[in-house]
């Protein structure tokens, strides 16, 4: 009875291990890469958004053909602007918040935006924990650049490691798309403020 | 033959607990090279390595009003405005005292602000050895983030294993409820600084 449960344990192995060596290969090889990749989730508007360092809230998105928050335009150009209330969610003041939305499908001549305070216009201040400020994203675009009456923009987030590989320091690391918002986008023929 | 092997097994098994011991009480990189602290209290004089720092008073504010490209600017803020009036003096040789941090009861850091564009009285203070200055920081702070908070003050923002004042908020007056005991409408950064210690 020893024997045969040995002789069992020793098929099980043999054949496992073909198994697994076989995933492996495969895997190696991309077989997986044809698997259908977890698309971005469409996030809420009416709630805060927790991305990352930042607590994030929409508010409005809206075309400018003036200056707007003390941000210029170049002649002939026209400004995507997105007023999102954010919050420093990590426990020092920061101003890592270039990156957190991305117009989708839009023809960028700098994907940079401007970033100004909404307050008094300053330009991209740091936020310090817990206190909200309404920051406006500006986005300068060619003046005869068409976008669609609603525009979604990608939200990104990033994970915190307490240790980082090289130093050991703590930070925020590994930028993932953490979903999709989706605005209606006004046109503001006048000034902006 | 078989107390040695069963000799060997402890040996390694007490190397494992040893080594995994040691890899979970290592100390933390950033805590190795952090800057170190000279404690104090406000009102005293406190000797950093390159500079000497004494606080004289903190101002609470809703507004803060400035001049800016020779225009007025009042400038609002979510919390409180906090205004910290120092007196610095270089150590041994001329110098900068450039980063200013408001660190509440819990940790939360609270960075001087940079809303107020360069002046001639917020950081980077240029200071020289036995020149008293008067420098200002300025910090965008909650309310409850007052009671228990301690200032830090260094030459540079990331300076490690350089000294950094730490200076106890304990003096600043605050009612029951964590509130500030006096906070002004407004604050004038131009309005010139009343004469003789306060």
């Amino acid at each position: 009875m020893f024997r045969t449960a040995r002789s069992k344990v020793q098929t099980w192995i043999t054949a496992g291990a073909g198994t697994i060596a076989a995933l492996f290969v495969a895997s190696l090889m991309g077989a997986f890469g044809a698997l259908p990749a977890h698309a971005p989730p469409q996030l809420p508007l009416d709630t805060a958004i927790d991305a990352g360092r930042w607590r994030v809230q929409p508010v409005r998105a809206y075309i400018s053909h003036a200056r707007t928050y003390g941000v210029l335009m170049k002649p002939g150009q026209k400004a995507l602007v997105l007023e999102a209330d954010l919050t420093n969610r990590t426990a020092q003041s920061d101003k890592a918040y270039f990156n957190v939305f991305k117009p989708d499908g839009l023809a960028l001549p700098d994907p940079m935006p401007m970033i100004a305070l909404t307050r008094d216009a300053t330009l991209t201040p740091e936020l310090h924990p817990g206190m909200t400020e309404r920051m406006a994203y500006v986005w300068p675009l060619a003046g005869d650049a068409i976008v669609p009456a609603s525009l979604s923009f990608g939200v990104t987030a990033e994970i915190f490691k307490s240790r980082d590989n090289l130093y050991g320091m703590p930070g925020w690391f590994n930028p993932y798309r953490l979903g999709t918002i989706t605005l209606p986008v006004a046109d503001v023929p006048g000034t902006g403020s | 033959m078989r107390i040695r092997i069963l000799g060997n097994l402890v040996i390694l098994g007490a190397t494992v607990v040893l080594s995994y011991g040691m890899q979970v009480s290592k100390p933390h990189y950033a805590d190795l090279t952090a800057p170190i602290p000279a404690d104090g209290a406000m009102h005293d004089t406190i000797r950093a390595r390159s500079f000497d720092v004494r606080l004289d008073k903190v101002v609470f504010a809703r507004a803060l009003k400035t001049n800016q490209f020779g225009r007025q600017k009042l400038l609002t803020t979510s919390g409180l405005w906090a205004v910290v009036t120092t007196s610095l003096t270089a150590t041994a040789a001329s110098t900068t005292v450039a980063d200013g941090t408001w660190q509440g009861p819990t940790g939360l850091r609270y960075h001087q602000t940079e809303r107020l564009g360069y002046r001639q009285d917020m950081p980077p203070h240029g200071v020289d050895p036995g020149l008293e200055k008067r420098g200002l920081f300025v910090f965008e702070i909650p309310p409850d983030q007052i009671r228990g908070a301690s200032l830090l003050i260094a030459a540079r923002q990331f300076g490690p294993l350089d000294a950094q004042a730490r200076i106890s908020l304990d003096g600043v007056p605050t009612s029951a409820d964590g509130q500030p005991a006096d906070v002004l409408p407004e604050y004038d950064l131009d309005a010139p600084p009343p004469q003789g210690k306060s």
